[in-house]
């Protein structure tokens, strides 16, 4: 039961950073019904400029807890004007082109992007990543079960950004233009929103909890590295439609099942199908099963077609 | 012809002429520099391209076809790209400006005052590209049959020339700083394949601006005999200008295999309209069903199939994975299914890799693959891993290979073009462009959607099992995600639901990454700049489908009709 638990916890864990990266995707393809396979990239970015922010910009001996927040603001930086750059110049031109175009250039981008922190990104693989939360610093939660200092943060993270997102989507004035937006943007337009804008906003919003993740990812890990966007990636983007893509509190549950199955099916699963080998493999086979008799989704609507 | 003798035109002509005739001039006087840039008399090296598009750019100055100046601009530009990257390259290969003759300087200047004179001229006055025709003649259909046969003819030529420029003989300069960085010297060694990827480009530009791309694709389409009989006489006779080189002939049946498979995966997407991210799999199915029964010392089944059940079978194998992912999942809509379809893939490649005796039963030889299978033989005792000589060309067992995928695309067309022109196919289009339309005038959408993916699975699988002894090896890393995606690029790069559309692109997307080598670690970067650019310059693709052309054209009528002409107000 103690190893039930505590693998449980490693599960939340797990899928509170594919949480915080598929509420990007989520919100993204909500409104412009676009599968922005570069979000990976963003997300690795965030990562990449957190850590920049730490070896490049700040003073030695600045206090942790000035420097994780400067950290933060450096990676969603990046991350933000990466997504600004890629919105305006490689997906606002396809508006009104054949669907799966702006795909392909989602993937350019995915590509470019990975390979340019590659190739230009001062030091070599693998990059350390400072470890500014003590990661043997225990919590108990009782029974047996602990949780270390970086994985109880990225847990609040996708819990404080989901809660934050859902408020300010369902609260604010931006927020109902954006649940406009992603219902009819031409009336959307009529009724004077500016829709471009709105776009824009979800890619920055996306974006900036792209970077807290990739921020948590590092304090958890310790490395960052350029591919770690690509896998992540494809596997918030299968969180997102777990929990019914469009939907914000799907993303978050979406990754939450995910991690929890992944990390269950590694420890439970009937050998040999059991061990890290297989987790991936088992996490899309829960997804194929729930869209199979969920076809939108665990809490996505049921849409009738628009004609 | 124009009576425009502008200073704005007049000053376009001088500089074509300049440009022409600095192309007959030597660019170099340092004798490294790769290509042919020293001699006087003949354009060796990026001269050639730089002669091209000026000679195109004057042409279209004075002949004055519609498009006119933007045809200009098209040519113009790329032409002073070439030469001033050219120029400079050799200045740094040769150790100081000093180096590079007065011809450069003047194709540099020349080509300059060209782009000047097409960006003073006015391209508003351009008329709007029509599709020319020949007269209605007697001579009107042979004309038209040699017209496409030239054509076939000028493909097997660019591509010769395209992959046959050397990339990388080291000139002479500062050595590598580190491995694997990308140095100048790279890009001097490469720079002879730049300027004949710039000047295709440029001429590609002019050519789909005056509306000469859309009246040749006009006349091919209504000769279509000839054009199959010229695009198969070109494919036979390319080993043939490879002189016993190997090296072209190996890249050439890799892209025979991609290009089948991406026919296969046209019709998954670009005729049913089903986004399918994981067709790698059905692919890597087809290749470890001929890897495993293929007698290879790795495979743990030591059962030698004959190959002609051996593609067969791993067709048909590949079509009940397809019709069983399919079944249960095809009822989802758009997106749901391309993620489906990339967790199928997902599944594929973490199976094979486990696969190997220890994390689940042994059948795929886990992460190293099945390699060193064994060349094919007939049953006449010819065996595929021979060297030949034909009509005193020498040709390397490569050879074998390239005629077998001549085979496997030619029945992969067939089957395809089958399909579109069948009322299955003008079902799937409909399925396609509105599902409940389709349903409402009694098309079974699920049993026909099932249907394209199951056929697309089978072709993948068979283009599969050729693939195992093309490369002879079937491992995981061959089948990732990335892989379904550069297919899918392929096919959306080309044009949706055509065939000259997904061969193209297979082409380009297989060939450019191969030939960019010379950019070291930075021909990935590269490489997804160009996919950004492509998609931006022609979302629908470089051979569009005639229904998507014309989708494109009406909607641009309707707006020329609603909206203000530009510029009426801020």
């Amino acid at each position: 039961m103690q190893l039930f638990m505590q693998q449980l916890v490693n599960g939340v864990v797990l899928g509170a950073t594919y949480g915080l990266v598929a509420l990007g995707y989520t919100m993204v393809y909500g409104i412009v019904q676009l599968i922005n396979f570069a979000h990976g990239e963003i997300f690795m970015l965030g990562g990449f400029g957190a850590l920049f922010t730490y070896t490049v910009l700040l003073p030695s001996g600045t206090p942790v807890v000035l420097a994780l927040i400067l950290m933060l603001l450096g990676g969603m930086a990046v991350s933000v004007t990466a997504a600004v750059i890629m919105e305006r110049f490689a997906y606002r031109p396809l508006r009104g082109a054949p669907r799966l175009a702006p795909l392909i250039t989602a993937l350019g981008v995915s590509i470019f992007l990975q390979e340019l922190v590659r190739n230009f990104y001062p030091a070599k693989s693998p990059r350390p990543f400072p470890q500014l939360i003590p990661p043997d610093y225990l919590i108990n939660l009782g029974g047996g079960v602990t949780i270390n200092a970086p994985k109880l943060v990225t847990v609040i993270a996708a819990v404080v950004g989901m809660v934050a997102l859902s408020t300010f989507v369902r609260r604010s004035r931006t927020g109902r233009a954006m649940q406009a937006t992603a219902q009819d943007p031409d009336t959307a337009r009529l009724m004077g929103i500016d829709t471009d804008r709105i776009i824009v906003t979800a890619f920055v919003l996306g974006a900036s909890l792209a970077a807290v993740s990739g921020l948590s990812n590092g304090l958890q890990f310790g490395t960052v590295d350029p591919r770690m966007g690509a896998l992540t990636g494809v596997k918030a983007f299968t969180a997102a439609v777990l929990g019914g893509i469009g939907n914000i509190s799907g993303a978050v549950l979406g990754g939450f099942l995910l991690g929890i199955v992944e990390v269950m099916a590694t420890q439970y699963a009937p050998s040999p199908l059991s061990g890290g080998a297989w987790a991936n493999a088992w996490g899309f086979v829960v997804l194929i099963l729930v869209l199979v008799f969920r076809p939108n989704g665990l809490l996505g609507e049921r849409v009738a077609a628009r004609a | 012809m124009s009576r425009d003798l502008s200073p704005k035109s007049l000053l376009g002509v001088a500089g074509a002429v300049a440009t022409a005739v600095a192309c007959f001039l030597p660019w170099s006087l340092y004798a490294g520099f790769p290509g042919k840039m020293l001699n006087t008399g003949f354009p060796g090296g990026a001269r050639m391209y730089v002669l091209l598009l000026a000679l195109a750019a004057v042409a279209v100055l004075l002949l004055d076809p519609p498009g006119r100046v933007r045809g200009m601009r098209g040519a113009a530009v790329w032409a002073l790209v070439i030469s001033l990257l050219t120029a400079l390259l050799i200045g740094y290969a040769g150790g100081g400006l000093g180096k590079v003759a007065a011809g450069a300087w003047i194709a540099v200047a020349g080509s300059a005052a060209l782009t000047a004179s097409a960006y003073l001229l006015d391209s508003s006055s351009d008329r709007d590209r029509r599709v020319w025709s020949l007269p209605d003649a007697d001579w009107r259909m042979p004309a038209e049959i040699v017209i496409t046969l030239a054509m076939a003819g000028l493909a097997l030529y660019v591509f010769v020339v395209g992959l046959g420029i050397p990339t990388s003989n080291v000139a002479s300069g500062p050595d590598h700083t580190f491995r694997d960085a990308i140095s100048l010297n790279d890009v001097t060694n490469g720079s002879e394949f730049l300027a004949f990827l710039f000047g295709i480009i440029g001429l590609f530009l002019v050519a789909g601006r005056i509306g000469l791309t859309a009246s040749l694709g006009a006349i091919t389409q209504r000769r279509r005999p000839a054009l199959v009989t010229g695009a198969t006489l070109a494919a036979i006779a390319f080993p043939f200008t490879q002189d016993g080189s190997p090296y072209a002939l190996r890249i050439a049946a890799s892209i025979g295999v991609f290009a089948a498979a991406a026919v296969g995966l046209n019709v998954v997407v670009g005729l049913a309209g089903l986004l399918d991210l994981g067709y790698i799999a059905f692919f890597g199915v087809g290749a470890y069903f001929a890897a495993i029964y293929s007698g290879s010392a790795t495979s743990p089944i030591h059962v030698h199939l004959p190959f002609f059940l051996v593609i067969v079978l791993g067709a048909l194998v590949a079509a009940v994975f397809g019709f069983v992912l399919g079944a249960p999942t095809l009822r989802l809509r758009g997106d749901y299914l391309a993620i489906v379809t990339l967790g199928f893939g997902e599944i594929f490649r973490i199976s094979v890799n486990n696969l190997d005796g220890q994390s689940g039963p042994s059948l795929t030889n886990g992460p190293n693959g099945i390699s060193n299978i064994p060349d094919l033989g007939l049953p006449g005792g010819f065996s595929f891993g021979d060297n030949h000589h034909l009509f005193g060309v020498p040709l390397p067992f490569q050879a074998n290979y390239f005629f077998l995928e001549i085979v496997l695309v030619a029945a992969v067309m067939v089957a395809f073009l089958r399909l579109s022109d069948s009322r299955i196919g003008r079902a799937w289009v409909a399925i396609r462009e509105d599902e409940l339309a389709a349903a409402a005038t009694g098309i079974n959408t699920t049993r026909l959607k099932l249907l394209a993916f199951g056929l697309g699975a089978t072709l993948a699988g068979a283009a599969g099992t050729v693939d195992a002894h093309v490369v002879k090896v079937a491992a995981p890393d061959s089948f990732t995600f990335i892989e379904s995606t550069l297919l899918l690029a392929a096919v959306i790069l080309g044009g949706m639901g055509t065939v000259p559309g997904a061969l193209l692109g297979a082409s380009v997307v297989y060939l450019l990454p191969e030939q960019l080598r010379f950019l070291h670690d930075l021909r990935l970067l590269v490489f997804g700049l160009v996919l950004i650019l492509m998609m931006r310059l022609r979302p629908e693709g470089l051979v569009p489908s005639k229904r998507r052309q014309r989708e494109f054209h009406e909607r641009d009528d309707r707006s020329g009709a609603l909206d203000p002409p530009p510029g009426a107000h801020a």
